[in-house]
């Protein structure tokens, strides 16, 4: 593996790990905007821009874009968070200059009213999409009160309310101030050739004037507080708990990590034989996840509403003996197992390396092969750990739960 | 591209394969076995669930948790499931393990321990799956639709039915385990990083001792109806519609794979085009070849809000019909391309090629090369994949739909 990287005058950076062994590349653009960078207003604006740009520029129409893509049988897509918007695909090595140029020119988008108002339509879709998903719903409620007033609570889809009111005019005013060049990389893994990209890059983006982009950064440990919503049609109880952890940037966050694998990982952690194992729940999760200055720890459980009580005492219970009592050698070393197992099968394709890298530079401004991973999830301590849960009580949480009426 | 295929029979008939990737340090194996939710005794729906559950709480020497922390002590990345024909159990996991994982999987196969006070989780955990399902409409229209489209009992749910599951007795499972549970039926593969004579020897050391007699085959009933429809007050109306069409078998696969493509192989392919871009109906909408050994259909999936439900519907069923009209050559040719891209992608990750190999023998009875299925890409033409249209058009549409709103189907 080789790694190279490059900035343009304008701020845009290009990075890039060669692994002439794959058959494959893939290549993204990163654009450090998301829910938490949007005026309340406009909410929704960054993940409706991220649908806008595949409606084609000056030159290109919604048709051709697509038409252009799938004929290269590139396998492409974006997705938005509160965080940021990656566009990204992965081709055959012979077909990497024409999709590198074909992203270059889309991250210039034409923003056409017409379309706008088309794809309106198809936003709102999404919006219904995703209450029919009460496991999605439900986090994205709880994330709202756990986050009350800090940006990172903003809802990444929006309201329907919110994206009926939106306005083109808005949408290009937020594009010019966030899609800036020094608020973007583009990345490469894969087999490809360094200079034929990076001269690419420079010479689609070079002119793309830098703006002065800011991000308001505070941690958050979040607030508390417990709320629950009839659905009618719904026959489970849906239940999201959301506490606070450490950033994107911590050194603690491989510790982080370890902790999530061991707390709820699907099988083999404390919620699986505590509560799955014994059928009390279907499903159990907790995950770490770090953000932009702040963090959090997400869990969600799904149950009969007869089960709802036992198993949120359960829950409650590992909190409060992890908190007073820890992790155990034993759990750390299976925990370390299955991260890294998962993390070499991930980075042995170009798709999973390309996230790996374009997150690591967009968090914390720096490469790091596989092996310095490796390295920091191995040298975790029991110890590490156990101190992280003082610092950061698990019990300490904002609930919302879904689930069909409740007699009485 | 260079094959690097591996295969050998033992002598109780349980088919080994193996395909060896240069390029990875990581190996993925998969065990089929010939219990899948279609050949589970009549009133058993849903017994696979509960199986692939039960034979994980214990075996050999090992209880629940200690084989569970076994398991987990490999960092092992577990997969498998049910599907119509099959269990499927196996994982991917660091290539140094491989040999350990194998030896933990025999004894889950065939050593389970099958206690019975751990049959009563096994089983409701395979009930809270089912109820589940109920607040994921989309998952479950899918689900119904195969039922409602495939022969009884192709088409019977993989997850199960609660009645069924309730009076599922840990005696009966056993039975069926002892029936099902058949080497001279299994299929055992592995992708990756690995030494397939030490393989070969391990699992025919394992395995090579225990015989099984023919399974039965099947005796199919018919399909459901055509249409039906689930009340459900949500959000959207989840349409899913299902037509038949050729085996993989058949010398028209590539023609049907092509034509689905020009339907729904991109985002610049007919059904997100017309039902997207053009008139902002659905966010998710698309259609995909799905095949059994005996059957095979193309499935259509759309999820929209109630208003728009019809306007949906009666689009993708005029780009289905549309389709006999007449394809372009650009269109052909996008087709191609991402039909062997997706196939030389999926050939970098080791569990796909551990799935797609076994999946070829049990469909084909041999594995395609993948030059192979790139030259029999390349083959089809505009005048071949019409005349197949043509002959085989997709109508006869079966259609469920879940939500607040019925569909008419015409």
């Amino acid at each position: 593996m080789e790694f190279k990287s490059h900035k343009l005058t304008n701020g845009l950076t290009v990075i890039g790990e060669v692994n002439k062994n794959a058959k494959s590349t893939a290549v993204g653009f990163f654009v450090k905007t998301g829910s938490r960078d949007e005026d309340l207003k406009i909410n929704g604006v960054s993940h409706f821009l991220e649908h806008m740009v595949f409606k084609g520029t000056e030159r290109l129409s919604p048709f051709a874009v697509n038409e252009a893509f799938d004929k290269t049988g590139a396998q492409y897509n974006a997705f938005t968070s509160e965080e940021g918007t990656v566009f990204y695909a992965a081709v055959l090595p012979e077909y990497l200059a024409e999709i590198t140029r074909l992203w270059i020119e889309m991250m210039r988008p034409a923003l056409r009213t017409e379309d706008f108002n088309i794809e309106k339509q198809v936003i709102k879709e999404e919006i219904a999409m995703y209450k029919d998903q009460p496991s999605f719903d439900v986090m994205d409620r709880c994330r709202a009160i756990y986050f009350a007033g800090h940006p990172c609570g903003h809802s990444v889809l929006g309201s329907e309310e919110s994206i009926d009111a939106m306005t083109a005019e808005q949408m290009r005013g937020y594009f010019s101030q966030r899609y800036a060049p020094n608020n973007m990389v583009a990345v490469f893994a894969g087999n490809f050739e360094w200079e034929q990209i990076r001269d690419m890059v420079e010479a689609g983006c070079g002119d793309w004037k830098n703006q002065d982009v800011k991000r308001t950064i505070t941690d958050t440990r979040g607030a508390r507080g417990k709320q629950r919503l009839d659905k009618a049609n719904l026959t489970r109880e849906h239940i999201c708990l959301m506490s606070p952890a450490v950033s994107a940037q911590s050194d603690k966050r491989f510790a982080a990590a370890l902790l999530s694998m061991i707390v709820g990982d699907d099988v083999g952690s404390r919620f699986f034989w505590e509560l799955v194992d014994k059928a009390i729940v279907e499903t159990a999760s907790f995950d770490f996840a770090p953000m932009d200055g702040t963090g959090a720890y997400c869990t969600y459980v799904r149950c009969s509403g007869e089960n709802t009580a036992k198993a949120m005492k359960i829950v409650a219970s590992i909190f409060v003996d992890l908190t007073k009592t820890g992790v155990t050698e034993d759990e750390l070393t299976k925990a370390k197992n299955k991260v890294l197992s998962a993390f070499v099968i991930k980075n042995e394709i170009p798709m999973g390396r390309l996230v790996d890298l374009g997150f690591n530079w967009t968090y914390l401004g720096q490469y790091r092969p596989v092996e310095d991973d490796v390295k920091a999830v191995k040298a975790v301590t029991v110890a590490e750990i156990n101190a992280l849960l003082k610092e950061y009580p698990l019990g300490e949480f904002a609930q919302f739960s879904l689930g069909p009426a409740q007699n009485g | 591209m260079k094959e690097n295929l591996d295969k050998h029979k033992l002598s109780n008939g349980m088919m080994l394969l193996g395909e060896r990737m240069e390029a990875v340090e990581s190996v993925a194996f998969s065990f089929i076995l010939p219990a899948g939710a279609s050949v589970m005794p009549a009133g058993c729906c849903g017994a696979a669930n509960v199986i692939s559950d039960w034979i994980f709480r214990g075996a050999g020497e090992r209880d629940n948790r200690q084989l569970g922390d076994a398991l987990d002590g490999l960092g092992l990345q577990r997969s498998g499931g049910v599907d119509s024909a099959h269990i499927s159990v196996g994982a991917a996991l660091e290539a140094s393990n491989l040999s350990s994982a194998i030896d933990l999987y025999g004894d889950i196969i065939l050593r389970a321990k099958l206690e019975d006070e751990q049959f009563a989780p096994a089983r409701q955990l395979a009930i809270e799956g089912v109820k589940g399902l109920d607040d994921d409409p989309r998952h479950k229209v899918m689900l119904k639709l195969r039922e409602q489209f495939y022969p009884e009992p192709l088409g019977r749910s993989t997850a199960g039915e609660i009645a069924d599951l309730e009076a599922l007795t840990p005696e009966t499972t056993k039975k069926i385990i002892a029936e099902r549970f058949n080497p001279a039926k299994t299929i055992f593969s592995v992708a990756g990083k690995y030494d397939f004579d030490a393989v070969v020897r391990q699992v025919e050391k394992i395995f090579g001792a225990k015989s099984g007699s023919r399974p039965r085959s099947l005796k199919m009933g018919a399909a459901g109806g055509r249409y039906k429809h689930i009340p459900n007050d949500g959000a959207q109306v989840h349409i899913g519609l299902m037509t038949p069409t050729v085996l993989l078998k058949d010398k028209n696969y590539y023609n049907a794979r092509i034509a689905v493509a020009v339907l729904s192989g991109g985002m610049g392919a007919r059904l997100f085009t017309e039902v997207r871009e053009k008139r902002g109906l659905c966010y998710a909408v698309g259609a995909q070849y799905h095949a059994m050994k005996e059957a095979a259909g193309i499935t259509c999936y759309a999820g929209t809000m109630p208003d728009k439900a019809q306007q949906t519907f009666d689009v993708i069923v005029a780009e289905f019909n549309r389709l006999a009209d007449g394809i372009s050559e650009e269109e052909l040719q996008r087709a191609k391309v991402g039909l062997k891209s997706s196939l030389i992608m999926q050939s970098e990750s080791s569990s796909s090629r551990a799935g797609s190999i076994a999946g070829d023998y049990y469909m084909l009875g041999r594995v395609r090369a993948l030059d192979k299925i790139k030259a029999e890409i390349d083959k089809t033409s505009v005048d071949s994949v019409l005349t197949f249209l043509r002959e085989n058009g997709f109508k006869d549409f079966t259609v469920v739909t879940i939500g607040p709103k019925e569909v008419k189907v015409g």
